[in-house]
């Protein structure tokens, strides 16, 4: 009984991803994903590339912006699930990767004029974000952008209290539900720096745990 | 071993059903060089610390893959250590600006997620499964890479057993002690007292009661509630006591040891009827499944260039004979002629069966089409 119960947790892991999310950040990543798609697509038909495009949300929004997209997941799951959140002419406007980030030197260099990603830095190691960075520098072109929406450590003194208050209660919460770790990003700004970008805009949720931040590659 | 490790394997022990994460990236053990070999592992805390601690004296780099914190044979057979986790951190972790050759070793119990043909096909590092116990990596490399059959069968004895019956005792004697606090406090440690009395008594004897442990838990969940009422006196109290009692009885009762232990591969639920079956035809004797099989269920046969499946009745379905197959000459069936295709199983991997069976649609159809998989 007990382990058939943690097994079907774990199965059904991809089926509450989106809600788990939603309920998790109480709304917030909904609306973060919504600036990131603002952010990333400036005009109809630029080129993006999404990292971790997991069921499809932030995908789908990039689309009706009018991006041109590849988008990429480890996970042919979550793909699938992509796919089926897409209507068909949506679809035609996407090409899906089936392709882990460390893969990213297949993309030609300077051939994306935005780089976008919804909660997936956080899921990294910091050699892996540090490799993605550097791929993302290559891949865009001058003065292209990169923008993320992802789990932050919160500056301020008031904040910091609720996170350490919050932080494994909510971190079992996430993984029972949503079969994910994540360690929220101390510095995301300063990597972003390290790896030749300037920060165009940063907006925090107001618990400042969730951060929008839109970079531009500096030439 | 400082006092800090022991503290950390006494609560990772206790709580090992959680997930401990440790940072992902390159480890340097002893004073590794250009030639030293490289290990790879999944980010499971107690799993590293102790690794590290079975290579003293040994100069080696160890990549820790993502995993989610879960430890490599749970993490590998629920899809969280795969083909992916383990490219992402050859490429990311900076090995191979540290190391002249392109070869790694991986732990035997990998290899029901990590497909070592594709890991080299995609980032051209060539991937052995070593020993199934980090204890055993000093030998296995003084060996040259050579396995004796020790070092590829996984073990149960007492000292395995009781840490089982630790990880699932700690947690639910908390949970106990929590009931009991608003029952009776009086009871809290008799609660937990028995607790672990049934984990570890279970753990201990499940599977050497074979067919016979049945009617056993069957009498002791009938016998525990009536002697907690007797015991108490037929208060209020008592009755609440003889509720949980049932039903920690009821919870072993239906406990499938798989996933729990590595000798039983699903004594109930949909995976019971799935045998793992060889199409002799197709094996051309490459011997992967003989080299992974965690159970030894295969033979060599030198002689016909084949496997023979001698020893099936040991099988616990995890599937990494069938993952690892260059031929595709090993599925699943039952004996209604249904089968699971290879590909389905590298492409749905869960827990001994779980979701493989459900993804067919439960019919047994052929599984997937192709084009989805990975490439």
């Amino acid at each position: 009984m007990s382990s058939i119960v943690l097994m079907r947790i774990l199965e059904s892991a991809p089926d509450r991803y989106d809600a788990g999310m939603r309920v998790l950040s109480l709304g917030a990543v909904p609306r973060a994903h919504r600036a990131v798609a603002a952010a990333a697509v400036w005009r109809p038909g630029v080129r993006v590339l999404e990292i971790g495009c997991g069921t499809g949300a932030l995908t789908e929004l990039l689309v009706d912006a009018g991006a041109e997209l590849v988008a990429f997941d480890q996970n042919p799951e979550m793909i699938d699930r992509a796919r089926k959140r897409l209507d068909g002419s949506a679809n035609d406007r996407v090409t899906f990767q089936d392709s882990t980030a460390a893969e990213m030197d297949r993309y030609t260099q300077q051939s994306f004029d935005a780089v976008a990603a919804g909660l997936c830095f956080s899921e990294m190691s910091a050699s892996e974000r540090a490799y993605v960075l550097r791929q993302v520098y290559r891949v865009l072109k001058d003065g292209g952008r990169l923008v993320i929406c992802d789990e932050v450590e919160p500056t301020s003194h008031w904040q910091k209290i609720v996170h350490l208050a919050v932080r494994i209660p909510a971190g079992l919460l996430t993984w029972v539900i949503t079969g994910t770790t994540t360690r929220a990003l101390v510095d995301p700004c300063g990597e972003l720096r390290r790896a030749g970008f300037r920060i165009c805009s940063e907006e925090r949720s107001w618990l400042g745990t969730l951060a929008v931040i839109a970079a531009e590659r500096a030439t | 071993m400082s006092a800090r490790d022991t503290t950390l394997d006494v609560v990772q022990t206790a709580l090992r059903l959680l997930p401990w994460p440790t940072e992902p990236g390159l480890r340097r053990v002893g004073d590794p060089g250009p030639e030293s070999p490289v290990l790879i592992t999944g980010n499971y805390d107690l799993t590293v610390r102790r690794l590290i601690r079975s290579l003293a004296g040994i100069d080696a780099w160890l990549v820790v893959a993502p995993s989610q914190g879960i430890n490599v044979w749970c993490a590998a057979a629920g899809g969280l250590l795969t083909s992916n986790q383990v490219v992402t951190a050859l490429k990311t972790c900076g090995i191979a600006e540290h190391v002249r050759h392109r070869r790694a070793i991986l732990p035997q119990l990998a290899a029901t997620g990590v497909i070592a043909t594709e890991v080299s096909r995609r980032c051209g590092w060539k991937l052995r499964f070593g020993p199934v116990y980090a204890d055993d990596i000093p030998r296995y490399l003084a060996a040259n890479g050579r396995k004796d059959d020790s070092m590829r069968r996984v073990r149960f004895e007492a000292r395995e057993r009781i840490e089982m019956a630790t990880a699932w005792a700690a947690p639910t004697s908390l949970v106990a002690a929590v009931v009991m606090w608003f029952v009776q406090v009086s009871w809290i440690l008799s609660a937990i007292a028995l607790v672990w009395l049934m984990s570890i008594g279970v753990f201990l004897v499940f599977d050497r009661l074979g067919r016979g442990r049945w009617p056993l838990v069957w009498a002791a969940s009938a016998v525990a509630p009536v002697a907690c009422v007797l015991i108490a006196g037929g208060s209020t109290a008592a009755v609440v006591a003889a509720v949980v009692c049932a039903t920690l009885t009821l919870a072993v009762l239906t406990f499938d040891f798989a996933g729990s232990t590595p000798t039983e591969g699903g004594s109930h639920f949909e995976s019971k009827d799935w045998a793992i079956t060889l199409d002799t035809d197709r094996c051309v004797g490459v011997y992967s499944c003989w080299a992974v099989c965690p159970e030894a269920c295969f033979e060599r046969r030198e002689d016909l260039r084949k496997v023979e499946l001698l020893h099936d009745d040991r099988c616990i379905k995890c599937g990494a004979c069938v993952v690892q197959c260059p031929q595709d000459a090993l599925y699943f069936a039952t004996d209604d002629g249904r089968r699971i295709e290879p590909e389905t199983i590298r492409r749905y991997k869960l827990n001994l069966l779980g979701s493989r069976a459900v993804d067919t649609g439960g019919s047994g159809a052929l599984g997937e089409p192709r084009e989805a998989l990975h490439k």
